[in-house]
């Protein structure tokens, strides 16, 4: 008897270990990263420390991405952050060896021509970030606050979808996570399930 | 996206607002062309009233995908629910998706325009396939689908006229890139009095309907949340047969990790149990389980169903699953079937025997007889005081593979990929292991006693008899560790691969096996009786012990040099020769210089870390060794790598895959015995299957997740991947005339 309760114990804090460890990212410290630019500077998460940082996972070939460019409402959020002193990075995660990879030069130009204003667009060729962050999808949303910590992480909106009257419409997990986390009150939906196209790995 | 055919209910609708559009010349114009398109269009719906019965509907066709409304009857009865479809048809290599697309991806969508007082329910859908894309999974449809709905219409349908019915059908097509598109699709059918005749469609329709989930009958479903795990339980019908391989769909997103592998057990009592991983992004209140269970063999409820629909509550918590690990194409949607199937009893017993087979290997013999020898000498000994210390033995060695079980479930919990020899693949670890067993040799060969090098312990475990006989119980496990992974790395690899509770008790029998002789022993005197009388040639025995102990370092010294190179094995023959001598010195300072000895010994001591130190940085060393390694062909066999083995495979040839490891002994017995026979090689050769050995003597996570994605955990395993059909698994003990009978089924 005492065996088993010894042994339930131990199963208990393996359990709890093991909770511990699986926690999904909002609350937890945002993997530190370096990329490269698309004008070919540097790039590291950490030096951002004391802003709010919103992560983007873009791919322009993908229908929900530009469902989200053409209404505008992509530009929208990053014009706001701007203003609001928010750093936002662009990163597109498409594996060098795919189909849809976009050299630094095709993404400035599909930038421009998007009248997109990231603070940085960078490129992540071997999928590397993507896997830190377990990202699945395009678009696919994380945001950081000033200390470093994941407050949000999933999905841009609430409608999955690729008809153009759905962002406007839709409820932005990234806007309200960025209003929440600045007014210092805990972000209500930190975590949702992403929706989009696959990120080509 | 393409429309369908101009329709007149909107035809009406275009006159009426340009009607109220008023007198405007821009109005009168469009009024002539609406006018114009609707006479047109009775012109039509008149043609098909002269067609009378036969149904008009037009398939429209869109880039990818051909859409298709069909019935199951050629007719509609008034009041009667009828069964249509949505028949879509997938270009080869494009997919669909199901109401939780998985992964990515979004489900195919239907919105009907119904002439008044017709109903229609939602999509009724067919199970899923699970869809690799990369290292993600897509839940959806490939080829051709069927997406049932039942539309009622009124009772008060006058039969006699046509009705049509019409809807937008939205879906999302992808294969590399992903396309939004959609159809406008409608269907005319004649209002008859009585029922209507089967269609041409009727046959498909049935055999979707024939697909769909159905309610589990007989067997009983529950669940139980486990932290970053749900077991659901599911237990047959009395007369049910094995299901085989059983896959669990969740009809909500952001509940179940789409591409983390589930496996299933057996438990004592019969009952199938699906482990399923826990969503990373974790997505709103998870306290019921629903979806479908698909089964290979199907559940075997009298109409032997292959989808069942699961909804039950769950009994304890979750927690946010691990990342998964998104780094090669999983191979894991294609687990062959039922190969994860083995009765938790069955695996509880073969950890049984393995644990009493242990005290028989070549690390652990020596040490464990001669504890048991000393208990034939201990005659006078109270029995009690025996009996505590043999219990004490045993719960020594179960405790310390329960904390490594424990270490081991919290490491993959964790996200590492780490499976059963995990302690093997460290050139640390490996190291130290080379350097004990030396030590101990030494002892056995009479080079020096524990007692004169620390005089303070022998007086100690005969004060603390208990502490020391549980000490002796972890020591004899850590003596055996480097022995458990090359023999039975496999078996343990399975039982990790379990829920906790199963990995637990696994490892728990293990350890009352290997402790079961001695304390055996301890508990029974009269067993002792059975053992030789104590004499001169206990002493011999002791020394020729040493010898097993000797090669065991031997072996440890070639794991080193297979993970990090010669430079290593140098290292630590160095420190060996080091610590040799330090334990001479030591030895030999009670006669005469014992100062200048003892600090001598020290000092050697002292240069045998410096000289080990860079081993216990192995890690690194370890890795710029497996740069050069990969990179190198050995014999004809290339170095793993999924994608290549996707690529290959889906190429048409075979990929023969070896899992290997230096520190697995079966696993040289079969490459020498078997892989690398000329007559083996000459039938690879034959069916040109290409050859791919995956080393996994260091850490690599491509291939601890390959081996997950087969429900294995450990080496040796050799598969053969089929080009279009599930991969096929060989036994651990390879014989020529497996991997010959393997070579036919291609």
């Amino acid at each position: 008897m005492q065996i088993r309760s010894w042994l339930r114990g131990i199963a208990m804090v393996a359990g709890f270990c093991a909770a511990a460890a699986g926690a999904q990212t909002p609350g937890q410290a945002a993997p530190d990263f370096t990329l490269t630019d698309v004008l070919g500077k540097s790039v590291r998460l950490s030096d951002f420390k004391g802003k709010f940082v919103v992560l983007e996972w873009t791919n322009p070939d993908c229908p929900f991405v530009r469902n989200h460019y053409r209404t505008g409402n992509m530009q929208g959020l990053q014009k706001s952050a701007r203003t609001d002193d928010v750093v936002w990075l662009t990163i597109n995660s498409t594996n060098r060896s795919n189909g849809e990879y976009k050299t630094p030069a095709m993404m400035t130009e599909w930038i421009r021509t998007q009248n997109a204003l990231p603070r940085s667009v960078l490129i992540d060729g071997e999928s590397a970030v993507a896997r830190q962050y377990a990202v699945k999808t395009t678009p696919q949303m994380v945001v950081v606050e000033p200390g470093g910590k994941v407050i949000y992480a999933g999905a841009i909106d609430d409608r999955p979808s690729t008809r153009p009257d759905d962002p406007p419409a839709a409820h932005n997990y990234v806007q309200a996570a960025l209003k929440e986390g600045k007014s210092g009150v805990a972000v209500a939906k930190a975590s949702t399930t992403p929706y989009g196209c696959s990120l080509k790995y | 996206m393409q429309r369908g055919a101009i329709i007149p209910v909107q035809d009406t609708m275009l006159v009426r607002t340009h009607l109220s559009m008023g007198g405007t010349a821009a109005g009168r114009s469009l009024l002539r062309i609406a006018r114009a398109r609707s006479a047109a269009a009775l012109a039509l719906a008149a043609a098909t009233i002269a067609f009378a019965a036969a149904p008009h509907a037009a398939a429209v066709r869109t880039d990818h995908v051909e859409a298709e409304l069909v019935a199951a009857k050629d007719g509609l009865t008034p009041g009667v629910p009828a069964m249509l479809a949505l028949r879509l048809k997938i270009e080869d290599g494009w997919h669909t998706y199901w109401r939780n697309p998985g992964d990515s991806g979004l489900p195919t969508t239907l919105e009907w325009k119904l002439p008044p007082g017709f109903t229609a329910g939602g999509i009724e859908w067919v199970p899923p396939k699970a869809l690799p894309v990369g290292p993600l999974v897509n839940y959806g449809y490939e080829g051709e689908v069927l997406h049932l709905v039942t539309v009622t219409p009124p009772a008060d349908l006058a039969p006699g006229a046509n009705a049509t019915l019409r809807a937008r059908a939205d879906w999302l097509v992808c294969k590399e890139t992903c396309i939004p598109d959609g159809a406008d699709v409608e269907l005319t059918l004649p209002v008859v009095a009585g029922a209507a005749a089967d269609s041409k469609a009727a046959t498909a329709l049935g055999a979707a309907r024939a697909a769909l989930p159905q309610p589990l009958t007989g067997w009983k479903a529950s669940a139980r949340g486990d932290g970053p795990r749900v077991e659901l339980t599911l237990s047959p019908a009395a007369a049910a047969s094995d299901p085989g391989a059983i896959r669990f769909f969740p009809y909500a997103e952001g509940r179940v990790e789409p591409s983390a592998p589930q496996t299933l057990v057996r438990n004592a009592h019969g009952d199938y149990v699906l482990t399923l991983p826990v969503a990373s992004q974790l997505d709103g209140t998870f306290d019921r389980v629903a979806g479908v269970a698909v089964a290979a063999n199907g559940f075997g409820n009298g109409g032997a169903a292959k989808a069942v629909e699961i909804d039950v509550p769950m009994a304890g918590t979750v927690t946010a699953g691990a990342k998964p690990k998104l780094d090669a194409p999983s191979l894991n949607t294609s687990a062959p079937a039922g190969a994860a199937t083995m009765s938790l009893a069955a695996a509880v017993l073969l950890a049984l025997v393995g644990g009493l087979v242990l005290n028989l290997m070549p690390c652990v013999l020596p040490v464990l007889s001669l504890k048991a020898l000393s208990l034939a000498g201990s005659g006078h000994t109270d029995r009690r005081v025996l009996r505590v210390a043999g219990l004490a033995f045993a719960l020594g060695v179960v405790a310390t593979f329960v904390a490594l079980a424990v270490a081991l479930v919290a490491l993959r919990a964790a996200g590492e990929q780490v499976g059963w020899g995990f302690q093997l693949q460290s050139p640390a670890v490996v190291a130290s292991l080379a350097m004990l067993f030396f030590v101990l040799a030494l002892n056995l060969s009479g080079v020096f006693e524990f007692a004169t090098i620390f005089p303070g312990v022998a007086g100690w475990s005969l004060r603390n008899r208990y502490a020391d006989a549980a000490l002796s119980g972890v020591l004899a496990v850590v003596i055996a560790s480097p022995c458990t992974a090359p023999f039975m790395g496999a078996a343990l690899g399975f039982a990790l691969s379990q829920t906790t509770a199963a990995t637990l008790a696994v490892f728990v029998a293990l350890g009352v096996g290997m402790a079961l002789p001695f304390t055996l022993l301890s508990w029974f005197p009269g067993w002792r009786r059975a053992l030789p009388r104590p004499g001169a040639w206990m002493e011999r025995l002791k020394q020729l012990l040493a010898f097993p102990l000797y090669a065991t370092v031997a072996w440890l010294a070639w794991v080193l040099g297979a993970q990090v190179d010669n430079d290593a094995v140098a290292r630590l023959l160095a420190t060996l020769v080091i610590l040799a001598f330090a334990l001479w010195a030591w030895r030999n300072a009670r006669r005469g210089a014992a100062v200048a000895l003892r600090v001598t010994a020290l000092v050697a001591v002292a240069a045998a870390l410096v000289v080990a130190w860079p081993l216990f940085r192995g890690d690194a060393m370890a890795e710029a060794a497996a740069r050069s390694a990969a990179t190198r062909d050995s014999g004809g066999w290339l170095a793993f790598a999924p994608a290549r083995v996707e690529e290959l495979t889906r190429a048409g040839r075979p990929v023969f895959v070896d899992f290997t490891a230096a520190w697995c002994v079966t696993c040289q017995v079969n490459k020498r015995l078997v892989l690398n026979r000329a007559d083996v090689r000459e039938a690879f050769a034959r069916d040109k299957v290409a050859l791919m050995r995956a080393d996994w003597t260091r850490r690599d996570p491509a291939i601890t997740r390959a081996l997950a994605g087969l429900n294995r955990n450990g080496v040796p395993v050799y598969v053969l991947y089929r080009p279009g059909r599930e991969p096929l698994l060989l036994p651990e003990v390879l014989q020529k005339q497996t991997v010959v009978d393997a070579l036919a089924t291609l």
